[in-house]
């Protein structure tokens, strides 16, 4: 079992055409997923590993029964992508191009959350079900099939804690990159609430980086909803916070998203906090997870 | 991107915020120049990227030309928080009867624009957000009806605010907003808003802060942006199209991506320390690399290197090459340990073990940096 994807989850790529979309798709079809066809506006008739590429996201669902998009388009042209991939009825979207405006990332979570569509990033390495198949850019060899989730704020270190888990014998039900942008599809807890009613996930770990508030929220979640164990590694304890001007940010959160606060929320909430990401095969071992 | 005080000064006036008569200085010679044309007294604020400046001494009242005189000299060519000074602002002195603080930025949980005020403006509203609550008023925008008036007089009320000021606060919010939208702005703030005797507003300090990402579409004239970073080696990271940030330690770090480069500086600051924190994103070529271990080489003093990238879009056999081509071309000598993972390991590996590059092909960073360690021993 797993999250977000399953059997049943036919893919386009977007912006298939490009350099890092066909190169990309052949990696995804070689890791299983079923990829079922691709759209860039002006190249449809044409084929990218053998699939069919669409002028649009309508024909494309029509013609090949897609209900997933993974992203590769320029980060220009990702708003108006977006809403196009939503009214062509698509339920579950990838956004791994990073630089997308802030303005734009506002009217793509607010569009799609009103339709009740699920989309993750911008700036994630997509979805990985170790074994099944994946939609974005994670590298297959890291990965092992079993039964710890993911769900990661910072692409490289998702890939990490996989990594490591496996060369611990100990796999992954789903991996799955939320994104680093400071505005971001989906938050955290809406991921650790598909974990909690996965079948297939016996734990969650949950790696965060230094600022914003999605740690501190979603241990509210954690402490009312979770029953399954959940440990967390922030990032960041030695980065120079940037030369901070303007305080609305601060003022609007209560706190300025440190990683010793995101340690202390977590920590009340019963999560486990990892000090380094090599501490996460120990945590494993000790609920027994496999 | 963010903007120096005087520039989004010129800014919000162009956008209709009451503001002060002011004038930009150099130099004592100009300041005093400025100083004469407004009348005295006079502030004097120095124009430096960072927060907090009025309490680190940034920020001055000159009464008389023979204080302004000692004040700018003193100011000009110092360095505030490890900045320095070159500019400072000379700005008309307004009666204050209140101060209140406004601000207009992304919340980025909710995924909305979000106002926020307070009838404490000033150094401390920080402090103020976290001891009285009760004194700051936020009101999110839905961004798919964007800004009407009705919210800052909502926001009026939030804050017990006379009804006499209804008129030019919800002038100065709307106003506001709008820069916020045609600079995209991450933070637009004034702080302090004063409230003057007669019951007008001004904006007596500006922040505006720009989304990088949103520059090219930038319809309006907007300062340059490589320009204004202070350290050379930052600068020149801003060039070639990475984020570098310079640091005190001896370790060159180069990392694929920010969570991982900042989990390899918490992970090297325990026994060593970074020299500097830099991140690729997802363009990697032979050529980046090579120009990447270009920037890190223009630090003096490295002890060692340290490389951690993943091939999920980067092709790192070909960020391999590039080091490579670096080590041979300038004969370096300093030890580099890489840890490589992903698609095209192997090949990556073999390229690196060419030019005497220790390969570390265990997934725990640790266990690289623990290599390094070992080579290079702590400091």
């Amino acid at each position: 079992m797993s999250i977000l994807m399953n059997n049943s989850t036919r893919v386009i790529v977007q912006g298939i055409t490009g350099r890092i979309g066909s190169t990309q798709t052949h990696w995804m079809l070689e890791y299983g997923t079923k990829v079922v066809g691709g759209v860039t506006p002006g190249k449809g008739g044409s084929t990218v590993e053998g699939l069919p590429v669409f002028d649009s996201v309508e024909e494309a669902v029509r013609e090949t029964g897609a209900n997933a998009s993974v992203f590769f388009v320029p980060a220009a042209f990702v708003l108006d992508a977006f809403l196009e991939t939503i009214d062509a009825g698509i339920k579950l979207i990838v956004i791994v191009p990073e630089h997308i405006p802030v303005n734009d990332v506002i009217r793509m979570r607010n569009y799609a959350i009103e339709k009740g569509v699920f989309a993750l990033g911008p700036t994630t390495p997509g979805i990985l079900v170790p074994g099944k198949g994946k939609m974005g850019i994670m590298p297959a060899s890291l990965f092992a099939p079993g039964r710890v989730g993911i769900i990661s704020r910072s692409g490289t270190l998702s890939y990490e804690f996989a990594g490591i888990l496996s060369e611990s014998r100990v796999g992954q039900s789903t991996v799955v990159g939320m994104g680093a942008d400071p505005v971001v599809l989906r938050n955290l807890a809406d991921i650790l609430e598909l974990f909690q009613e996965d079948e297939g996930t016996d734990g969650v770990i949950v790696v965060g980086e230094v600022g914003g508030e999605q740690e501190e929220k979603a241990a509210g979640f954690i402490a009312r909803r979770m029953t399954k164990p959940v440990a967390a590694y922030i990032t960041g304890r030695y980065s120079p916070q940037g030369k901070r001007m303007g305080h609305a940010g601060a003022i609007v959160r209560g706190s300025s998203g440190t990683v010793e606060g995101k340690h202390k929320a977590l920590r009340e909430a019963g999560v486990e906090v990892l000090e380094s990401p090599i501490y996460v095969a120990q945590w494993a071992k000790k609920h027994n997870l496999k | 991107m963010r903007l120096h005080e005087y520039e989004a000064l010129d800014i919000f006036e162009q956008n209709g915020i009451p503001v002060p008569r002011r004038g930009v200085a150099g130099s004592m010679h100009e300041a005093l120049h400025v100083a004469g044309e407004i009348g005295y007294p006079v502030m004097l604020k120095a124009q430096v990227l960072v927060g907090g400046r009025g309490l680190a001494g940034g920020i001055k009242t000159a009464s008389t030309p023979d204080e302004l005189k000692e004040m700018a000299e003193e100011l000009i060519g110092s360095e505030i928080k490890g900045l320095p000074v070159r500019k400072i602002l000379v700005c008309e002195k307004v009666e204050v009867a209140k101060e209140l603080y406004l601000g207009i930025t992304v919340d980025g949980y909710s995924g909305k624009p979000v106002i926020v005020a307070s009838t404490e403006g000033g150094m401390l509203i920080e402090e103020t957000a976290r001891t009285s609550p009760e004194k700051i008023a936020a009101i999110h925008i839905d961004p798919s009806f964007g800004y009407y008036p009705y919210l800052s007089r909502g926001l009026l009320k939030m804050l017990g605010l006379k009804q006499q000021l209804i008129t030019a606060w919800t002038d100065v919010i709307s106003q506001l907003y709008k820069v916020a939208l045609r600079y995209e702005a991450l933070i637009s703030e004034i702080n302090p808003l004063v409230v003057l005797p007669n019951g007008g507003l001004i904006a007596v300090d500006a922040v505006l802060e720009v989304d990088d990402s949103a520059l090219s579409r930038i319809r309006f004239p907007l300062p340059d942006r490589v320009d204004r970073i202070e350290n050379p080696i930052e600068r020149r990271g801003r060039e070639i199209g990475v984020s570098y940030v310079d640091l005190d330690g001896d370790i060159g770090l180069i990392s694929s991506g920010a969570g991982l480069g900042m989990a390899s500086m918490d992970i090297i600051g325990e026994k060593m320390k970074p020299a500097n924190f830099l991140e690729t994103g997802g363009g990697i070529t032979a050529d980046l690399l090579y120009r990447c271990m270009e920037l890190i080489m223009m630090k003096p003093g490295l002890r060692g290197i340290f490389i951690n990238v993943y091939g999920g879009i980067n092709p790192i056999h070909e960020g391999a090459k590039g080091v490579v081509r670096y080590i041979k071309e300038h004969n370096v000598k300093i030890p580099i340990v890489a840890k490589a993972l992903g698609n095209r390991q192997e090949e990556t590996w073999e390229i690196f073990s060419s030019a005497g590059v220790h390969v570390v092909t265990e997934v725990a960073t640790e266990r690289a940096i623990d290599k390094l360690y070992e080579i290079v021993g702590g400091n």
